[in-house]
């Protein structure tokens, strides 16, 4: 099995995509390490590779064990294959699962989270530790389906790292140690999803971001990675990833920081907020400037309801979820609502309500629609730079963004609002 | 330091598009000149100068050929830099067009610091707080600027407040904001 498109479906209306039955989004090479990075500095680089990696195993066997199921993979050697190019169509990079019912070595080349740091960090600084817990974790589940081990009973490690300089990623499978958490997140799938989602709204210029949503869900899907697994387009490394990996490693990081160093609470909810950031800076920016774009819906002018609009179109094709933009006053507010994303139906089945609002990337990323509309020169066609986003986002963004409504407490949708500081 | 001062300075010297002071040890910009047509970063470039500087006189302690009157002349593609240690409290750098001759170039640069070095003022050097320089080192240094006081609130869990005030931070704070410096930058320790 290779063509994994025919296993995509889009839920039309809400905006979200699966793959064999798993919520997946697009997410770039930025937004990937800044998110892991978070989690890094909240646990420790060896407890975020266990958090990171089981997160990504317990995700990863929902999503291959459907795929073998539908697929009638029968036998170790086709599940492996069929786990090696999922890996691959995701832009995850190369895999070699060499393996058996008690593990094994797994060579890892071109991984994109090892490759995409030393792309954008090697340079600058060096690293020790190994950063594919993705891998380790999607590696460790295929395993155990290929062989029909019971789930959560190899883990796996990294032992050669790229990002350490290493010429090649090396992960080793093995029994899961009696200490390894247990893969007990519930995984959300499209009744769960149904369960938490409500009937879509409308809200400005419906149609326009409608129908650029269409023309980019098709693009998208037609997306191909090159022969290593990476799919590389607009500046960027993007992935096709679970988008429960993202949820269970921030909301369990933030749940441990609330309860154990409270006074860093603000600190990690900012940083996984930031992350939305970087993502509309980097993956909507870039996609805004490209040529397909251009072909698609016409040369940017640079108008704020042209960009705060093109964003919501961008972040529905992306998998984000229902955004619609209720309120916008160039210059002063933005109201963006959500009836579905990709944050609180995962939120509500594992943890249940909250007491405070918990789309922490919905939130932020709606700021950064209004610092893209207000401060990039568009119709200059600008590089977007790391120097350009320190000038945009560091120190004082100049809007204050403020989730009001949301599904997680009990509202009837997500609101947030972006009001001028 | 005088801006007029400088300005007479440079006045005969050819070829020369900027000067910068920096005072030592925290790498802050002490004087400058610059051509009108530059848009170059006073601050920045000070610092900058002012690491490169300390970094180069610890590496060539490490060989034992350190010497105060040794520079650093730096050949870029379109700027010929050359930096010069005035004192222990001043680094100089002065840029020149990427065309000037070599010789020319040192001539001059040496007559220009002979007239900065008489006009430099002698005091008692007073260091700021360490917790100050390790913040200041790590948001210059840091991979991703923006987030780097968030990122060491993070990671020593102290509250952003603190971390934002970082002449408050205690002896043992100082250390563990340091440590989580050189964990960051991947340094087995910080030269400031």
């Amino acid at each position: 099995m290779s063509n994994f498109k025919d296993h995509s479906k889009e839920l039309i209306e809400q905006n979200l995509k699966t793959l064999g039955g798993t919520p997946y989004v697009y997410h770039c090479h930025h937004f990937n390490l800044f998110h892991d990075q978070t989690v890094e500095d909240a646990l420790g680089q060896a407890e975020a590779f266990t958090v990171r990696s089981r997160a990504a195993q317990k995700m990863a066997t929902q999503l291959i064990g459907n795929l073998i199921q539908s697929s009638g993979a029968s036998n170790p050697v086709e599940r492996l294959q069929l786990a090696k190019a999922l890996f691959a169509w995701m832009g995850q990079g190369g895999l070699d699962l060499l393996v058996d019912g008690s593990g094994g070595k797994v060579r890892g080349d071109a991984l994109h989270y090892s490759f995409a740091w030393r792309e954008k960090y090697g340079s600058k600084v060096k690293r020790s530790a190994p950063i594919d817990a993705f891998a380790a974790g999607f590696a460790a589940a295929a395993t155990e389906l290929a062989f029909d081990l019971p789930s959560g009973s190899l883990a796996a490690s990294e032992s050669a790292c790229y990002a350490c300089r290493e010429p090649f990623c090396d992960l080793d499978v093995a029994t899961a140690s009696g200490d390894a958490p247990a893969l007990d997140a519930v995984s959300v799938d499209e009744d769960v999803i149904m369960k938490h989602v409500v009937q879509p709204g409308t809200g400005l210029e419906e149609s326009r971001i409608a129908q650029i949503t269409q023309g980019l869900n098709e693009f998208l899907l037609g997306v191909d990675g090159d022969q290593r697994g990476l799919v590389q387009g607009f500046g960027i490394f993007i992935t096709r990833h679970l988008s429960g990996y993202y949820d269970q490693t921030a909301y369990d990081t933030i749940h441990m920081i609330e309860k154990t160093a409270p006074q860093a609470t603000a600190a990690v909810e900012e940083l996984f907020g930031e992350s939305g950031h970087v993502c509309v800076f980097n993956t909507f920016g870039n996609l805004l400037l490209s040529p397909e774009w251009e072909g698609m819906v016409g040369p940017v002018k640079g108008e704020v309801e042209e960009i705060v609009t093109s964003c919501a179109a961008i972040a529905r094709a992306l998998g984000f979820g229902h955004w619609t933009v209720e309120e916008l006053k160039p210059g002063e507010r933005l109201v963006m609502r959500s009836t579905s994303n990709y944050e609180f139906p995962f939120y509500l089945e594992n943890y249940g309500r909250s007491d405070k609002s918990r789309c922490y990337f919905f939130a932020n990323a709606s700021r950064a629609f209004m610092q893209l509309a207000h401060r990039v020169d568009w119709p200059s066609k600008p590089e977007l730079t790391q120097d350009l986003y320190q000038e945009l986002f560091k120190g004082d963004v100049g809007w204050q963004t403020e989730e009001t409504l949301c599904r997680c407490k009990g509202d009837d949708c997500c609101e947030v609002v972006v009001t001028k500081k | 330091m005088n801006s007029d001062f400088l300005k007479q300075a440079v006045e005969d010297v050819p070829s020369i598009k900027a000067v910068f002071i920096t005072a030592m040890p925290d790498c802050l910009l002490f004087g400058s000149w610059l051509r009108a047509d530059s848009s170059w970063s006073e601050d920045q470039v000070a610092t900058y100068f002012g690491d490169l500087f300390r970094a180069n006189r610890e590496g060539l302690k490490a060989l034992g050929s350190w010497s105060s009157e040794m520079q650093v002349t730096i050949e870029s593609p379109d700027n010929l830099v050359i930096l010069h240690e005035l004192s222990s409290d001043f680094v100089c750098a002065c840029v020149f067009e990427r065309s000037a001759a070599l010789g020319m170039v040192r001539l001059h640069t040496q007559r220009l610091l002979e007239r900065i070095r008489g006009s430099l003022p002698t005091f008692e050097a007073e260091e700021r707080p360490r917790g100050v320089r390790v913040l200041e080192f790590l948001n210059r240094y840091a991979p991703d600027p923006h987030a780097v006081l968030l990122r060491v609130s993070l990671r020593t869990k102290l509250p952003m407040e603190l971390i934002s005030s970082p002449e408050q931070l205690s002896p043992s704070q100082v250390s563990q904001v340091e440590e989580t410096a050189c964990g960051i930058l991947g340094l087995p320790s910080l030269n400031i």
